[in-house]
């Protein structure tokens, strides 16, 4: 579980650390000993199936609640001692983007800058131009979709010039147009103005095409942590789907590579079909010689990303937790 | 971070929403329909009736009284007093017993001190923090550059301002509908007050004759006190709560247990300590017998106000020490 080799570098800055952060609600331990950095200019993943613990440890990391044990820092000011000024350093969305309704998105923006140091109101149209909101902006919040609520959450993240945007779940309810658009704000912010950004998820693929370094964090502790393509590779570098015709033979050919099942309803085997099968990377190339060459047709290959919950399955398997 | 900042984020808050339109609304029609039905009543009772005639007879009698010598010394006060005032008025070509605008006005704050200010109050205050629960504003609110205590004294400071605006209009409301029922003059005219009761009998030895705009803005005064009182204790059900309905729910069960208890267990004095039997505080001022011995205006403030200090001092520490999990 090295960080040293990141994508985005050990040498930038750490923005923010959490440091055996722990949460205890009655006898039940939420959040166990959590830690990593967040470094500036990189977009750091926070992943876990819901439940996990992921909105309990983001809590911590905003001053709503105090963990049991470890503490917070935002650029080497502990959270619990210099709440004020570390959170001026802090952009953040916890859950929803839960806004004023019965405001407009100009004034909640404004009720947000007046919560800040002089100045944060003039950021206000540069801010509605890069969530794209300025035509709706003095429309009441209660008439925007979900999206665009999502993206007024993250202008008032940004009022005050943040070094971290601490989002969560964003994409979250969003169609993918919308979490597309999401996802090349997080990327301009980082690459472009060296923000740090924490976005936790539940979902592996958003997080693949997203993040730079990722945490896994399962029933309240973090399995693995560091490069996104790592921990990917790690478990989903021999899982294959194929597309086929007739299926059946297709899996018979398959069988001396590795275990290959058809997948979906039509299990007949005489027609097209879905096949997962686990083949080592070098032995595939030989596989599809094999099944080409006894007339199988093959319309499709993709590497097929195992679901979070394999990946825990094999990272928690391959490690003591 | 400057705090006039957050306070107007507060008001904005508390100005945009509903409630305060139907409080305005709520004021409005409640006191119409007072006036209405009491100059109804009045026409009646004042038919028939020359009151030149009968205030005379009254000035005869007390002179009478104040002639024989026999009258204590601290009923005397109260018959010069009640002299003085019969005169004005005679002076004057008025009604001593007719209700003037201002006299409604003064009235007003009697009535409106037991519930209905307070009921306004508890609708403002059951609302101020849990709002921000249930919108799930409160973790954008919390996670700000500014102290958590900042943030609830800012919403203090409003709850304050908007109280404070509701018993000026409810004055203003009163003043203008009475005004068009009894007419608008008679602010100068001179009022008894402060009978004191001990045990059975009127004791009239503290009686003080003041000018009514004087009263009015004293009787006001003590209405605005006890609701900024039972502001601050529901502000604290609303931090405990999270919840406006419960918040509400609680503080009215409260206000209605405090109209209810003096006359189910009159015997029961432990509770002039409740917040509220010591509501009705133009009430103890203007002399009205208490429900229970031992409650005078004074009595009744401190208890409103080491009740309203207690409930802030918990507020603010729930408030700045628990973690906000919804």
């Amino acid at each position: 579980m090295s960080t040293a080799a990141t994508l985005s570098g050990s040498s930038r800055e750490i923005v923010l650390s959490a440091e055996h952060l722990t949460k205890r609600f009655g006898s039940r331990e939420a959040v166990s000993d959590v830690s990593f950095d967040v470094r500036a200019g990189e977009i750091f993943g926070f992943l876990g199936p819901n439940g996990a613990g992921k909105t309990t440890t983001i809590r911590m990391l905003v001053g709503l609640a105090r963990p049991d044990r470890g503490r917070v820092q935002i650029r080497g000011l502990d959270l619990s001692r210099d709440f004020v000024k570390a959170m001026g350093h802090v952009g953040c969305i916890v859950e929803a983007p839960d806004l004023y309704k019965y405001l407009t998105g100009r004034e909640n923006l404004l009720h947000f800058s007046r919560m800040l140091p002089e100045g944060a109101a003039e950021r206000i149209p540069e801010l509605a131009r890069l969530v794209a909101l300025s035509e709706r902006l003095d429309d009441k919040v209660s008439t925007y979709s979900l999206g665009m609520r999502q993206r007024l959450g993250i202008a008032q993240a940004l009022l005050g010039n943040p070094d971290i945007l601490i989002l969560d779940e964003p994409a979250n309810g969003l169609d993918p147009a919308g979490i597309r658009e999401i996802r090349q704000l997080m990327r301009h912010l980082a690459s472009e103005r060296g923000m740090a950004v924490f976005v936790s998820s539940h979902l592996l693929s958003e997080v693949e095409q997203t993040c730079d370094r990722v945490a896994i964090i399962h029933r309240g502790r973090t399995l693995a942590t560091g490069p996104v393509s790592e921990l990917v590779d790690r478990v989903a570098s021999d899982r294959l789907r194929l597309i086929a015709r007739p299926a059946k033979r297709a899996v018979e050919l398959l069988a001396p590579f590795g275990e290959a099942e058809i997948t979906g309803d039509d299990r007949g085997g005489d027609g097209e079909g879905a096949i997962d099968v686990r083949i080592p990377r070098e032995k595939v190339p030989d596989a599809l010689r094999a099944l080409t060459a006894a007339g199988v047709d093959v319309f499709a290959v993709e590497r097929s990303l195992a679901s979070l919950e394999e990946v825990f399955l094999e990272i928690t398997g391959g490690e003591t937790v | 971070m400057r705090f006039p900042g957050l306070v107007e984020n507060e008001i904005l808050k508390f100005a945009r929403q509903r409630r305060f339109r139907v409080v305005v609304l709520i004021l409005m029609a409640l006191i119409g329909l007072i006036v209405f039905a009491q100059s109804r009543g009045r026409e009646r009772f004042l038919k028939g009736k020359d009151w030149h005639v009968e205030t005379q007879e009254r000035m005869a009698r007390i002179q009478n009284w104040l002639r024989d010598g026999r009258m204590p010394e601290s009923s005397q006060r109260w018959a010069r007093f009640e002299l003085d005032r019969l005169r004005y008025h005679v002076d004057r070509d008025v009604n001593p017993d007719a209700v003037s605008g201002p006299l409604f006005v003064r009235g007003f704050a009697n009535a409106a001190s037991y519930l209905l200010l307070p009921l306004l109050a508890i609708v403002f205050a059951s609302d101020v923090v849990s709002a921000e629960f249930a919108q799930g504003t409160i973790k954008l609110l919390l996670t700000r550059p500014v102290k958590r205590a900042r943030v609830l004294a800012s919403k203090l400071a409003a709850l304050l301002l908007a109280i404070t605006l509701t018993v000026l209009f409810g004055g203003i409301v009163a003043y203008v509908f009475g005004g068009i029922a009894y007419g608008y003059g008679g602010w100068e005219a001179p009022v008894l007050t402060g009978f004191r009761s001990s045990g059975e009998r009127l004791d009239p030895a503290a009686v003080r004759s003041i000018v009514l705009w004087k009263d009015t803005i004293l009787a006001y005064g003590l209405a605005w006190f006890a609701a900024l009182c039972v502001g601050a204790i529901a502000l604290l059900t609303s931090v405990l709560l999270r919840s406006t309905a419960a918040a509400m729910g609680t503080m009215l069960a409260a206000l209605i247990a405090g109209t209810i208890l003096p006359r189910l267990a009159p015997s029961w004095e432990a509770q002039k300590f409740l917040f509220v039997t010591n509501l009705p505080l133009p009430d103890y001022y203007s002399g009205t017998p208490p429900p229970i011995p031992g409650l005078t205006v004074g009595f009744a403030a401190a208890t409103l106000a080491a009740w309203a200090v207690a409930a802030l001092a918990a507020a603010f520490l729930v408030f700045v020490k628990r973690d906000v999990l919804a």
